[in-house]
């Protein structure tokens, strides 16, 4: 072999690796998109679904005390709890599932289990509020649920030596699951069915 | 909302997956939405007029049978034409990973792409086989749907990750409003069954009925067995000798026909042994108002509440089914109870419930989808953005 082609041939083999490398960038800048969208979307059900949980305690369907710690809850997970969105990252999302959870434990309890909410269902208006929890409360689920998925397939794709040796998520941060307790059942008066308890 | 569908499996020979993708196309239509669906089908096959055909299917032996599938650079040209112009809000790509037009879709797709899966499997070699292919495809997915939870936990240990579960939809009007046929009708002599899949497909369990006709017929001289679908009935009646006489043949069945038949007869019985993820058929018959009597599968568990809106037996043995069928004749009351119980546990699969999940799903993905694109190689070299 002559050294022109030597260099050929190395020319090409470092084309090949460029070339793959940055097919996984692209792939992962495509991930980190989705991740970011997704955790918008989430953001915005969650808040969602605190206003449902508060126009339940605006209403006179549950008892005071009910009412109280629901609204305390609500208030926390919709306003005071850190955001998604922010760079605080870990801390604050884990702060902010905390507050979550605890918002659905106090519906949890303020509710009853789905089998005993039809009681609530007597008027057309608070119908109209438990369908509109059940569904922000479904819609949470599913929110969280496809954000996870993106985190994981991202942390996975970032645990490769190779990606980190050659820094190709750039100076994205590393995404965090979400981790909250958002099993709630709540019956949805227009469906006859609680779409929250298949998620 | 413009929805793109599509289909993997040809519209020359419908089966469920392309039942399920035509329902809810027309129920997303018939709720003001702009619905367009790629699938392949032969040019002379009869197609709605939502229905953009990729060109002819090949079959291929796939996943344990035989599919008629579409790849290729033609099939390739026509996605890409028809994800250009239909400017979709979000893909729906049923089976994504059958080697088809999905497959192709999904990686083309700019829009988000939302992915129904709906086989279940123990272990699928496809998928295995697949998987190091499909990898890339699958990080297109912004959300994952299984139709069963059989077919989750299929997603769940060849994809990882997770799926929501929502079920196949059933236009359970459509049956409980069928009139019974009275010649299908039974009566207390004359009880009649009712089977309902290909004859010579052994995974329908045909089979495991036509061993279980002597025994009830013992009890019941009069029974009648009505079985309806392709096949050659000559063959699996051969074994009976003189009890094929209780076994009629309706061949192929329309739907409006199917809907009748399961008004009429006293009992559905559906013996299939295995590969069934979701059973929409036991939803119809529930839907229709007679007794279901299923094999023990865990599709069919799930779908008749353990029981509770049904009749369940061992799979696979006609000992067992002979007796649940006797058990099931000869208690009109205890029938009834579980059919009143069918009657409400059907809504939770009714198109209506279906849809607006699916719509709850496009949502989840379309909310903040149109971010504009700033580029991998900013994310690679450019300042330190927000997270």
């Amino acid at each position: 072999m002559t050294p022109a082609e030597i260099a050929l041939l190395v020319l090409a083999a470092l084309v090949v690796i460029v070339l793959a490398l940055s097919s996984v960038a692209r792939r992962l800048d495509r991930l980190h998109r989705r991740e970011t969208r997704s955790r918008a979307t989430l953001e915005a059900q969650l808040v969602h679904r605190a206003e449902a949980a508060t126009a339940l305690t605006e209403s006179d369907l549950l008892d005071p005390a009910s009412a109280l710690i629901l609204a305390e809850a609500g208030w926390r997970a919709a306003v005071t709890a850190p955001r998604l969105l922010g760079e605080d990252g870990a801390d604050a999302a884990e702060e902010r599932g905390l507050a979550e959870s605890e918002l659905t434990r106090a519906l949890r309890a303020a509710l009853g289990p789905a089998a005993d909410q039809e009681q609530w269902a007597t008027t057309p208006e608070s119908s109209q509020l438990l369908a509109r929890l059940a569904t922000a409360s479904y819609r949470v689920q599913l929110a969280r649920r496809f954000h996870n998925d993106a985190v994981v397939q991202i942390r996975r794709i970032r645990r490769n030596l190779l990606v980190r040796f050659f820094h190709l998520a750039g100076r994205a941060p590393l995404p965090q699951t979400f981790e909250m307790d958002d099993e709630l059942t709540v019956l949805d008066p227009s469906s006859g069915t609680s779409p929250s308890s298949a998620g | 909302m413009r929805v793109g569908l599509v289909c993997p499996y040809s519209f020359d020979a419908p089966g469920g997956v392309q039942f399920h993708i035509r329902d809810l196309a027309e129920h997303l239509i018939g709720h003001g939405h702009h619905v367009s669906v790629l699938a392949p089908a032969d040019e002379d096959t009869e197609v709605p007029d939502y229905l953009v055909s990729v060109g002819g299917a090949v079959p291929v032996r796939y996943n344990g049978s035989v599919a008629r599938l579409s790849f290729g650079p033609a099939v390739s040209a026509r996605t890409a034409r028809w994800l250009a112009t239909g400017a979709f809000d979000v893909v729906h790509i049923h089976e994504p990973f059958a080697p088809s037009v999905g497959m192709i879709a999904l990686r083309r797709s700019e829009a988000p792409v939302v992915a129904t899966f709906h086989s279940a499997q123990e272990r699928s070699r496809a998928l295995q086989v697949a998987y190091p292919l499909v990898r890339p495809g699958l990080e297109q997915i912004s959300a994952r749907i299984a139709v069963s939870e059989d077919a989750r936990r299929t997603v769940v240990e060849h994809l990882g990750g997770d799926a929501v579960v929502i079920p196949n939809g059933v236009n359970t009007r459509y049956f409980a409003d069928a009139t019974p046929n009275p010649a299908w009708q039974g009566t207390p002599e004359r009880p009649t069954l009712a089977f309902l899949g290909r004859l010579d497909e052994p995974r329908k369990g045909l089979q495991v009925l036509m061993a279980a006709v002597p025994a009830i017929r013992a009890r019941y001289p009069g029974l009648r067995v009505l079985v309806a679908g392709r096949g050659d009935l000559a063959a699996a009646t051969a074994q009976l000798g003189e009890h094929a006489a209780a076994v009629e043949e309706l061949g192929a069945i329309s739907d409006a026909e199917k809907a009748a038949l399961f008004a009429s007869v006293d009992a559905y019985i559906a013996p299939q042994t295995g590969g069934e993820s979701f059973g929409i058929v036991l939803v119809e018959a529930m839907s229709a108002g007679t007794s279901v009597i299923a094999s023990d599968l865990n599709a069919f568990r799930r779908v008749l509440d353990d029981g509770g809106s049904g009749f369940l037996f061992s799979t696979g043995d006609p000992a067992s089914l002979a007796d649940t069928v006797l058990r099931t004749l000869g208690d009109p009351a205890e029938r009834g109870r579980r059919r009143a119980h069918a009657e409400t546990a059907v809504r939770r699969f009714d198109w209506d419930e279906v849809a607006a999940r699916i719509l709850d799903v496009y949502a989840m993905v379309t909310a903040h989808g149109s971010q504009p694109s700033t580029g991998w190689l900013r994310r690679l070299f450019g300042p330190r953005s927000a997270p």
